[in-house]
């Protein structure tokens, strides 16, 4: 293990210092337009984590932070699969339910959990064939070839379940904590608890799909009551990636010169008349670091710079898998470079299929699958997957029966009382399947995580205890898990 | 052993094991009373029960405490009382914990079944009371205040009795023969078809046992009285905890009487002496910054600069409160504690609130004419009742202006408005965002906690939050919830409905003609996108691509899916690469939409008014335990926090007439009373936290540090009698806000200099005890607001909707225009006309039309723009603007890389940089000056920074001018502009000493 160790994070301390040190300085002085680039960054300040709104003069930052305890994961990529994708479909498989396929659900219809009735269906067997694979025999549908040669990495959560039917309020809980709007979300939380290993890059960088924000939009990463600070920040896939890193207007380069001698001059004078003034520090380092970003952001995301090999890995360039392939990789390369949270989103919500579910699940297999295998592949093999946590998931799972849409019964409907997720890396087992569900998929009969509990359990991989990581808002202590207290899922972690 | 053991497992099946108290060593009266009296005794007896919870006999034991869960099984797992001990959560820290021998005391007694000497009667005896809750939430929908299907109305036993078409409910005393019981047990009721449609579940097994029973036991109805504040003492909150400071009336201190008496005192004690005073130029600056957060016109700063009145500085604080601009700043912070918003959030769409903005310009007016505090409370609170008191029944603007304050109780996330999400959790989740808005924003009471529990460290037992629900129940009622559409009031002055008539129609008529061309072009647009990059693509399947971007795209077909997705890609390709049509098109869709945008500026409000009023009909109230919705307990009546009075004083409510417009009934009038007890003059908390709020935005912190929390976990105040008397000074002000800002920006406190010395740094770093004003950011409206003023820029129009914001592809959230080029007369210095393109050449015809529209723009203030909780203007949220969740107490400030991006790169404030450079170039010219780098330098100091400029930086910026004519090939417009730019972006515009 610790020889596998060393050379990831002297690899993640490369990147991050690149631009700090002698490459990154000379690269500095040839784009000169950068406004006081020439000062060093402030040394990282430790800073104890549960920190107090009221008082009003810490400066909130992305500084690195000691946590709780040693962590097993130090970054995160989240594949976030908006619209719930299919347990029963995919990963766990109910010959109860396929036996019974077209005939009524046994039982009470109300029991299913929806809100409305009359649109449920009958019992829907699964659409695709459904093997064993790898070493640890974990079942996957045909529809991921890939994902499935990957299974002895990958720990496989059964028993997920979460608290309302609706994507809105499902989405809030899997991302907040909570089923209302307005909360940190765990990327949040996390660039809180932790700050960043990278001061050149946001901490939590989220990378949406060209074509389109995903339902909830950008509420998905946002920092809720916390600073602003902590929320996530939307990388565009192509062009300059993040907002106004670029000036959005043409001037001669003499211009910005002489202009960015001018305002560190200026700013120098405003401060050295006023002593002791820490934001006035703390600004000028922002304006130091907008420079750097200039550089490392778009160096972050270049694609150019991976093998032929690595690009075909991941399938850039082939026409269903390109564009989720690029993210997957942008995703590797930002997490080497000590990002600590990674989330990629699909448009709107392509699980969710209420109508032709056989189809549409195999189309957005057929996108996603190849691009995460090779993420899974292309950390192992670089040794990132020791400590990069990945996570595959929706915000819910989907009911055992069909739903009429119109007058035909293609698909399924919403299931919050199962739904599977698998997660790997970072100090989960791999090969392992958790919890079970009943014969039909539907609730979970044995080892329950709840969404506080995964979150919990999340938070304690990146070295956070859950209880210990608050905000004190109004006299609260606000947690991402909440009041109750919730569990860490010990057994998925090796 | 073995017998020992067998015994207990014997007693441990008896329902009543006290009957055996005999047999068993360990009882009740003999062994366990003593050890609760003695570590329990001081927080659970009889007269004090915390947590609702009496351990001194088995009367209370058997009662349990608010949660209501079972302190007197034998099986320990369940044993909520075992299971506090053994968690040591009880007795709490502090407190002289038990000692092993009594742990295991009580272990066995509670194994042996709980013995006792006295038998007690375990039969609860059922009332209507345990019913009703049930009936609220399965039955009241259809057959409550809003509808009687069926003729039946289940909210009282008469109603049962009485039943509807098809007979009596219930027939007392046998249930299966009762109505309900048969209708609920067959599931003919609630009906599966009306479930989603009335947000109703169907009873739990257990709820329908316990109306088996008390329909068996005769449907007895016991006098249940809700549980309200009387003349005896309250067992649930003891005098010590009334001790707090906070809940104490403030009283005027011994010495002192001034604001820097107060200060003077504790900096002697501290060692430290006051700072000098600042610089009259500074002083201009914070000033105008604090009380309209923008910098002075030019002719101000020169009239404050150069009086030679001694008292030239109150007199321009009179002068700066009397601008109409203070109401948009001070509102502002107003309307951050009220979590204002132009849409309901929650869910996806989050749907916009047409005319929320009415309550936003409510709040200007409100601070513009000094409205008393106590005044704009009761309005705010009870405006309804208000109107009902005076029984008018012609429409004023004073009836319009009561009903639109109560917009303040409706401005959290709601949800509610939802296909799906309207059950009564929900619904709950509204009316607790109410009451924290109330108890944190107006008390500086943390309440939130005591929705499921008692308070842990304040004295709020679990019961008073839900006497203050009670309060809010004849408006915000969950089980007879007002739809978006029952919310609104359609009530106008005769003045304001000729208006509409008079100016409205054609404009009407306009609209529909836009939006239906708006409609047309979107599917022209896309069309022609199919066709110019998909041309083999059939024109039945471009129609069918329209038709599927109709539908919820979970309900495509995957060749639906497939189509929209072609479309999608095809509106991604870069406009160089895009047909003429299609861009032609786009610009005028564009167009279109900034007509529609000015056309419903120029249109006259509609009467539509966004309200809350009591309906006269409210539920009854009952403590939810652990704040779950169907787990009601007691029943309670309106009241307040127990801990702010002496406990002994009921709260008074008198019913009132409804306004006239509202119908021919009593409402209840509890919202009122609860206002008047909370503006009363010895209300402990109400002044202080105002004109700590007051204090806060002008000293950058509060006398008490958390402007939300008064509470016993909150550091004390840095200067409690200074606190006391500024509170007492506002009441006896009249409760003028206008008064508190004169007493604290005329103190020496506010007037001294903000510079840091080694002293301060070393004893007060964080400045509580003022030896010095700090030095503060602007925040996300004055910087802003500054931005546009002093590029000449502003549109000083104030009031009506909302001006919308524009997402663009890339995710940049910009603010639409408000005017274009009619701005002249309030600027003119301007000479906008002469102002070439700000992007240079552009080749990119997208480009130049917006460059175009942006130079020719003016911007309102950042109070006009539209809140909509998804689309939050970039350039404000880069810059802390807060969400609204249900509320924002205390902005949080950030220092982050995106606000230097932000100011370097964005084109929206270089473009105001160059109308900055050209309003220079324009004055200088108008008036006749000397033109030289030296006066343009020294202008826009004055009026970016309300300072001249001095020798060095004249120097300075002649020398930087001079370099940059040369970059700029000799333009020297651009050149002003870059240095106009330059020092937009220094510390010295963005910070305030």
């Amino acid at each position: 293990m610790t020889l596998e160790r060393k050379p990831v994070s002297s690899r993640r301390d490369f990147f991050a210092r690149t631009s700090d040190g002698l490459l990154g300085a000379a690269l500095l002085q040839l784009l000169t337009s950068d406004v006081h680039a020439d000062r060093p960054p402030k040394a990282a300040s430790e800073k104890a984590i549960g920190s107090d709104s009221s008082n009003r003069t810490s400066n909130y930052d992305l500084s690195p932070k000691p946590g709780h305890h040693k962590p097993t994961a130090t970054s995160v990529i989240q594949l976030f699969m908006n619209g719930g994708p299919s347990q029963m479909d995919l990963f766990d498989p109910k010959p109860a339910l396929d036996k019974l396929d077209g005939k009524p659900y046994p039982g009470s219809i109300e029991e299913i959990g929806n809100t409305n009735v009359s649109d449920i269906g009958v019992m829907m067997g699964g659409r695709y064939p459904i093997q064993r694979h790898g070493e640890s025999g974990m079942w996957m549908a045909d529809t991921l070839p890939h994902t499935s040669k990957m299974v002895d990495e990958i720990c496989m959560i059964n028993s997920m379940w979460t608290d309302h039917p609706n994507h809105d309020n499902a989405l809030y809980k899997i991302h907040s904590g909570r089923l209302f709007m307005g909360y940190p979300t765990l990327g949040a939380w996390t660039a809180y608890g932790l700050g960043s290993e990278n001061q050149n890059l946001p901490a939590y960088v989220v990378l949406g799909d060209p074509l389109g924000l995903p339902k909830n939009g950008t509420r998905n990463w946002t920092s809720g009551f916390l600073p602003p600070v902590y929320q996530g920040t939307p990388f565009r896939p192509s062009g300059s990636p993040i907002l106004n890193l670029r000036k959005q207007y043409e001037q001669p380069s003499e211009v910005s010169l002489t202009a960015s001698e001018m305002l560190k001059q200026l700013d120098e004078k405003h401060r050295s008349r006023r002593p002791h003034q820490g934001m006035l520090d703390a600004r000028i380092e922002s304006y130091a670091l907008a420079a750097r970003m200039q550089l490392t952001a778009n160096e972050a995301l270049d694609l150019n710079l991976e093998s032929a090999e690595t690009l075909r890995l991941y399938g850039v360039g082939e026409p269903h898998t390109d564009s989720y392939a690029k993210r997957c990789l942008m995703a590797r390369r930002l997490v080497e470079r000590g990002v600590r949270f990674v989330q990629i989103f699909l448009e709107e919500q392509p699980w969710d299929s209420h109508v032709d579910l056989a189809s549409n699940h195999r189309a957005i297999c057929q996108r996603t699958d190849k691009p995460v295998a090779a993420l899974l592949q292309d950390l192992k093999r670089s040794g990132l997957l020791d400590n990069t946590l990945v996570i595959w998931g929706g915000e819910f799972g989907r009911t055992p029966t069909s739903q009429r849409s119109g007058d035909i019964y293609t698909g399924r409907d919403h299931n919050m009382q199962a739904f599977s997720t698998w997660m790997a890396g970072g100090g989960v087992k791999g090969g392992m399947s958790y919890g079970k569900t009943d014969d039909f998929g539907h609730k979970v009969i044995e080892n329950p995580v709840s969404v506080h509990d995964f979150h919990a359990t999340i938070l304690h991989m990146l070295g956070l205890h859950h209880q210990e990581l608050f905000f004190l808002r109004s006299g609260l202590e606000e947690r991402l898990t909440g009041v109750k207290i919730p569990s860490v899922v010990h057994d998925i972690l090796s | 052993m073995l017998f020992r053991f067998i015994v207990l497992q014997f007693i441990c099946c008896l329902p009543f094991a006290g009957a055996f108290g005999e047999t068993s060593d360990v009882l009740f009266e003999t062994h366990i009373k003593p050890v609760f009296q003695a570590k329990c005794g001081k927080c659970h007896r009889e007269n004090e029960r915390k947590g609702g919870l009496d351990l001194s006999s088995m009367k209370g034991l058997h009662a349990g405490g608010e949660t209501g869960d079972e302190l007197l099984t034998a099986v320990l797992e369940d044993n909520a009382l075992w299971h506090q001990i053994e968690q040591g959560e009880m007795p709490p820290e502090g407190e002289p914990a038990l000692r092993e021998k009594e742990r295991r005391l009580i272990r066995s007694w509670i194994l042996a079944g709980c013995p006792s000497k006295t038998k007690i009667e375990n039969t609860h005896e059922l009332t209507q009371h345990d019913v009703l809750p049930i009936l609220l939430l399965r039955c009241n929908a259809c057959h409550g205040p809003q509808l009687q299907q069926g003729e039946l109305d289940l909210r009282t036993l008469a109603g049962m009795l009485r039943g509807g078409k098809s007979g009596p409910a219930l027939v007392s005393g046998d249930p299966d023969s009762s109505l309900m019981i048969q209708r609920i047990e067959t599931q003919a009721c609630p009906p599966s078809e009306s479930l989603l449609k009335f947000f109703v579940r169907r009873p739990s097994t257990a709820e329908v046992k316990t109306l088996r029973d008390w329909i068996a036991a005769g449907a007895p109805e016991g006098e249940v009285e809700p549980d309200v504040a009387t003349t005896s003492n309250d067992p649930l909150v003891s005098p010590n905890d009334r001790a707090h400071w906070a809940f104490q009336p403030p009283s005027w201190p011994d010495t002192g009487n001034s604001i820097d008496d107060f200060v003077g005192q504790k900096l002697t004690e501290a060692g430290l002496t006051w700072s000098m005073p600042a610089d009259r130029h500074t002083l201009i600056r914070r000033v105008y910054l604090d009380l309209l957060g923008m910098p002075p016109e030019l002719d101000e700063l020169e009239r404050w600069a150069s009086s030679k009145d001694r008292n030239w500085y109150s007199r321009m604080i009179d002068h700066v409160l009397s601008s109409p601009r203070y109401g948009e700043r001070w509102g502002r912070y107003w309307l951050d504690l009220a979590g204002y918003a132009d849409s309901e959030g929650g869910i996806s769409a989050d749907p916009l609130r047409p005319v929320a903005w009415k309550y936003r310009d409510y709040v200007i007016e409100a601070f513009n004419e000094d409205k008393p505090y106590d005044e704009f409370l009761i309005e705010q609170l009870a405006g309804d009742e208000l109107l009902g008191q005076s029984g008018s029944k012609t429409v004023t603007d004073d009836t319009i202006e009561k009903l639109v304050a109560t917009g303040f109780l409706r401005m959290g996330i709601d949800e509610t408005g939802s296909r799906t999400m309207n059950f009564v959790p929900e619904r709950l989740k509204v009316v607790a965002d109410a009451i924290s808005v109330v108890s944190s924003g107006l008390m500086g009471l943390t309440m939130e906690c005591a929705r499921c529990h008692s308070h842990k460290y304040d004295p709020i037992p679990q019961r008073d939050y839900y006497r203050l629900k009670a309060v809010f129940q004849g408006a915000l009622d969950e089980h007879d919830w007002s739809s978006f559409k029952q919310r609104k009031l359609n009530l106008a002055t005769e003045t304001h409905q000729a208006q509409i008539a008079r100016f409205n129609p054609p404009l009407e008529k306009q609209q529909k003609r836009l939006v239906a061309r708006q409609k047309e072009l979107e599917a022209e647009i896309r069309l022609n996108l199919l066709r110019h990059h998909h041309p083999d693509q059939s024109e039945t399947d471009n129609q069918t691509t329209l038709r599927a971007l109709r539908k919820a795209d979970n309900t495509r077909t995957l060749i639906e899916k497939k189509l929209v997705e072609r479309l999608q890609k095809a509106e991604l390709i870069p406009d160089s690469m895009q047909p003429t049509n299609v861009l032609k098109d786009r610009t005028e869709a564009e167009q279109v939409r900034k007509d529609l945008h000015r056309l419903r500026q120029r249109m006259i409000p509609p009467k539509t008014i966004r309200a809350l009023w009591d309906q006269g009909r409210p539920s009854p109230t009952y403590v939810l335990r652990r704040g779950e919705h169907d787990k009601p307990g007691t029943l309670v009546g309106p009241g307040v926090p127990s801990v702010l009075t002496d406990g002994k004083t009921p709260f008074e409510v008198t019913p009132v007439k409804a306004a006239s417009h509202l119908g021919a009934y009593t409402s209840t009038g509890r919202r009122l009373a609860f206002a008047k007890w909370l503006t009363s003059p010895d209300h402990p908390l109400t002044a202080r936290v105002m004109v700590n709020r007051i204090f806060a935005k002008h000293f950058g912190t509060g006398l008490a540090s958390d402007p939300g929390n008064f509470g016993r976990q909150a550091e004390p105040p840095s200067h409690p009698q200074l606190l006391d008397w500024l509170a007492l000074k506002f009441i006896h002000s009249g409760w003028s806000i206008k008064a508190m800002h004169r007493l604290m920006m005329n103190s020496r406190t506010y007037q001294q200099s903000s510079r840091v010395t080694a002293k301060h740094h070393q004893i007060d770093a964080t400045n509580r005890f003022l030896a010095r004003m700090p030095l503060q950011r602007l925040d996300a409206e004055a910087l802003r607001d500054s931005l546009l003023f002093v590029s000449g820029r502003m549109s000083l129009k104030s009031g009506g909707i909302p001006d919308a914001v524009s997402v663009s592809r890339n995710g940049m959230v910009s603010v639409y225009p408000s005017e274009e080029n009619n701005h002249a007369a309030t600027h003119a210095d301007n000479g906008i006309a002469s102002i070439q393109t700000a992007s240079g050449k552009s080749d990119s015809r997208e480009a130049a039309t917006i460059a175009k529209s942006e130079i020719d723009a003016c911007w309102r203030r950042s109070i006009y723009l539209q809140y909509r909780r998804t689309e939050i203007a970039t350039m404000m949220d880069t810059f802390d603007y807060p969400q609204m969740g249900p509320n924002c107490l205390d902005r949080s400030v950030s220092t982050v890389s995106p606000q230097a991006l932000m100011m370097l790169n964005d084109k929206h404030v270089h473009t105001l940089s160059l109308s900055f450079a050209n309003r220079i170039i324009n004055m200088i010219k108008n008036r006749g000056l000397n033109d030289s780098n030296r006066t343009r330098v020294d202008l826009v100091y004055r009026m970016a920074l309300s300072r001249p400029a001095d020798p060095q930086e004249i120097e300075f910026g002649d020398d930087s001018l001079r370099k940059l004519t040369n970059s700029w090939h000799g333009d020297e417009t651009k050149a002003l502009a870059t240095y106009c730019h330059t020092i937009f972006n220094t510390a010295a515009f963005l910070y305030v000493d």
